[in-house]
């Protein structure tokens, strides 16, 4: 589990002192796996270091800003292809803490776009999007029915010439989901880009960020990415005000036992202390499964991992659905 | 993981984890002479891994990844484990390598200068650059050169050579035996044999060199000499780079200032021998 | 009548542009991408660029000529027919006619890449 080396580093950077060659390797390696390198390469940017680190931290750190810049521009292009529907248009994610210049964004991997919109708007938004060069990445009718009918986003597109996949979504959870978030909030307490090339979209309040962060390491996903989420849900909690309702914002949302959940992991991994607390059962397997990386970067804790990938699919489809969605994947795999 | 081995390939180091000793042994054997990585810290992890968990010992099959993988990459036979640990080392490079401008070719040196030869796999700049590298150059690499994006200049990668097919027992006419690895017979691009560079590019593997000529062989055709236009160098090196757009603004800085100074031609030729010549002739012209 | 659109530069230090011996780069720095582009783009992209803000302009159609505004932007603005008036100075366009749509796809095609706004 030395992915407990990475959680360390990220929470203390002067214990960095302290590693030999090998817990450096072992560092590097689950860094990359978690696609943590480059938040650990900011953490880390003005520790003492041995001289081969220093190259592999700054090129990490190099293609992080070269990752954010790209990730805007992806904004971008999205804001003037949609610009024309007068709608409000919130960036999610990696992209929103880069455009709004949230603590996460040091550093952070970012992947697709994701952006959320008004569900009645989902055709024009579709629409637009094709017409400015996006296509679809699934050909395959089954995945686009079960995305179109169950799922609380478009199919995944793809731009045809920049190759960058955007999601375009109208909740934060699949409507198939137990907690069913209240998405029209999302949108009328969303907050305005004032500056720069994306002014005109928006970014979710710092309070639904939180929300939105939780059910989608907890409520939504198998776990996997699940330490970059948790630093991302570590860091909009530290920069969360105290005015601020959280409480409140999750109860109206139906996410009060993720937020909760996803507090107690984010303090008990990332947050400064002398001896971590105690966690409750169900969260210490979840940690076990978050640091379930070994000293060559890769994956153990292989039953528990599959495990999750049901909890996965029962959290967020009642048990019939459940039942006819793995009927037709595992007829699908075996017609080949 | 059971078995490693950490080596230094150039500007580049590697600690290589595998399920099964034998590819661990070969890499020993052919990179003897190679330095272990600084302060035992290296840049990339490779892993040879059993494709599923019971194929260690059962039809053995290795799944090559590491920090960087490709999702779909086919699983390969034991037998073929060098070669597996080859690829799983260009995977490393040409996915994760930032801190030069890599361009898929062979390159050799001479007085300080150095030849860059791109092209297709089979267009036999390989063999070329491994006959260069017995016949009074320094091999720099049969698989990538690495563009400095402040200075210009090329550095090597002299990981092994990797012969194919015809090229095998070209090279075992030149080079002692106990450089040679295994034969691999029967891989997805036919059989390889692996051959150590020569002592000199191993023992000189930091020393850059500027790029004075650009190549771009093809192997199979008359003898025929054509100058390439700057537009379509630039087309052609971008097309043989991995890490071209990653690097966003240096990698245009250097390529465009590598395309605007250094001199390109293509170069048909119908043998080994041939090629030689050639080269030889255009290295004179291009001093 | 519609309003012709109007097109100015993007600012200066988005671009790279480097003219190789038969072809010109163009690197766009807020999407890091590489143009090879052949005439006339380039011209197109200089005649945008060298318009000084104050400059008489060869026409003047409609509001939000650069020099007008409170903010001006880096560039002025111009329509596609004065692009065209600029490029016929350095070029021969052949018929005006034939010339003006291939023009205006040229800038739509810019506008989509980056390298010039929509005014």
């Amino acid at each position: 589990m030395t992915a407990t080396l990475l959680v360390q580093t990220l929470r203390d950077p002067a214990s960095a002192a302290r590693l030999s060659a090998p817990d450096w390797n072992a560092l590097i390696a689950a860094a990359r796996a978690e696609r943590l390198i480059g938040t650990l390469a900011y953490r880390l940017e003005h520790a003492e270091v041995p001289a081969p680190v220093r190259p592999i931290l700054a090129d990490a750190r190099t293609e992080a800003v070269r990752e954010a810049r790209q990730a805007l521009w992806e904004a971008d292009r999205a804001r003037a292809a949609l610009a024309p529907l007068n709608i409000p248009v919130v960036l999610l994610k990696g992209t929103a803490y880069a455009a709004a210049h949230l603590s996460p964004a040091q550093g952070r991997f970012i992947g697709d776009l994701d952006i959320l919109v008004p569900r009645a708007a989902l055709d024009a938004v579709e629409a637009a999007l094709i017409a400015a060069g996006w296509e679809w990445v699934k050909p395959d009718p089954y995945d686009d029915a079960y995305y179109r009918q169950w799922m609380h986003e478009l199919p995944p597109l793809i731009h045809r010439d920049r190759d960058r996949m955007i999601d375009v979504h109208h909740s934060i959870l699949p409507l198939t989901a137990r907690p069913k978030p209240d998405a029209a909030a999302l949108l009328t307490d969303s907050i305005p880009i004032s500056e720069g090339s994306l002014k005109g979209l928006r970014i979710l309040s710092p309070t639904d960020r939180i929300c939105h962060a939780a059910a989608h390491m907890l409520a939504d996903g198998d776990l996997s990415g699940g330490l970059r989420n948790l630093w991302d849900i570590h860091c909009l909690l530290t920069d969360l005000a105290p005015s601020e309702d959280l409480p409140t914002r999750t109860a109206h949302h139906g996410l009060t036992a993720p937020v909760a959940q996803a507090q107690r992991l984010a303090r008990h991994l990332y947050a400064p202390h002398e001896k971590p607390a105690p966690l409750p059962l169900q969260d210490r397997l979840i940690a076990k499964r978050l640091l379930a990386t070994n000293a060559w970067g890769q994956e153990t804790q292989k039953p528990l991992r599959m495990g999750y990938y049901l909890r996965s699919h029962a959290l967020r489809m009642p048990p019939m659905m459940l039942a006819r969605h793995l009927v037709t994947k595992w007829r699908k795999g075996h017609r080949g | 993981m059971r078995h490693s081995i950490a080596l230094t390939i150039g500007p580049a180091s590697f600690r290589i984890g595998s399920a099964w000793p034998a590819p661990i042994a070969q890499l020993a054997h052919l990179y003897r002479a190679y330095p272990t990585p600084p302060e035992g810290i290296a840049d990339f992890t490779v892993r040879l891994e059993p494709s599923k968990p019971w194929r260690r010992h059962i039809r053995p099959s290795i799944h090559i990844t590491g920090d960087h993988g490709l999702a779909d990459a086919a699983p390969m036979a034991l037998a073929h484990g060098l070669l597996a640990a080859e690829m799983g080392m260009n995977l490393q490079m040409a996915l994760g390598w930032r801190r030069h401008l890599l361009l898929h070719a062979s390159c050799v040196e001479k007085d300080g200068r150095a030849l860059v030869m791109t092209g297709e796999s089979g267009s036999g700049k390989s063999t070329l650059a491994a006959q260069l590298g017995e016949r009074g150059w320094r091999l720099m690499g049969d698989e990538f050169a690495l563009l400095d994006l402040h200075s210009g200049q090329i550095f090597a990668f002299p990981r092994l050579i990797s012969l194919k097919n015809a090229a095998i027992s070209v090279m075992e006419a030149e080079a002692a035996p106990d450089r040679f690895g295994p034969l691999l017979r029967a891989t997805a691009k036919g059989d390889i044999r692996h051959l150590s560079p020569r002592a000199d590019a191993v023992a000189r593997m930091a020393e850059g060199a500027m790029p004075a000529l650009l190549l771009f062989p093809r192997y199979g055709f008359a003898p025929e000499i054509r100058t390439v236009g700057q537009g379509e160098v630039f087309m052609r090196l971008t097309q043989a780079s991995t890490n071209y757009t990653a690097l966003g603004e240096p990698g245009f800085t250097a390529l465009t200032r590598f395309v605007q100074t250094v001199p390109a031609h293509a170069i048909d030729f119908p043998s080994g021998e041939d090629a030689i010549a050639l080269v030889e002739q255009l290295w004179a012209e291009a001093r | 009548m519609t309003v012709p659109t109007r097109y100015r530069a993007a600012p200066a230090t988005d671009l790279i542009v480097r003219a190789l011996d038969d072809i010109t780069l163009i690197y766009h720095r807020p999407s890091s991408q590489t143009h090879m582009v052949a005439s006339p783009v380039p011209e197109i992209l200089d005649a945008l660029r060298t318009t000084p803000l104050t400059a008489p302009l060869p026409e003047r159609e409609g509001p939000g000529v650069g020099s007008e505004r409170s903010e001006p932007p880096a560039h002025a603005t111009q329509t596609p027919a004065q692009i065209l008036t600029t490029l016929s100075t350095h070029f021969d366009l052949g018929d005006p006619a034939t010339a003006r749509p291939v023009i205006a796809a040229h800038l739509e095609e810019m506008v989509a890449l980056g390298l010039i706004h929509r005014a």
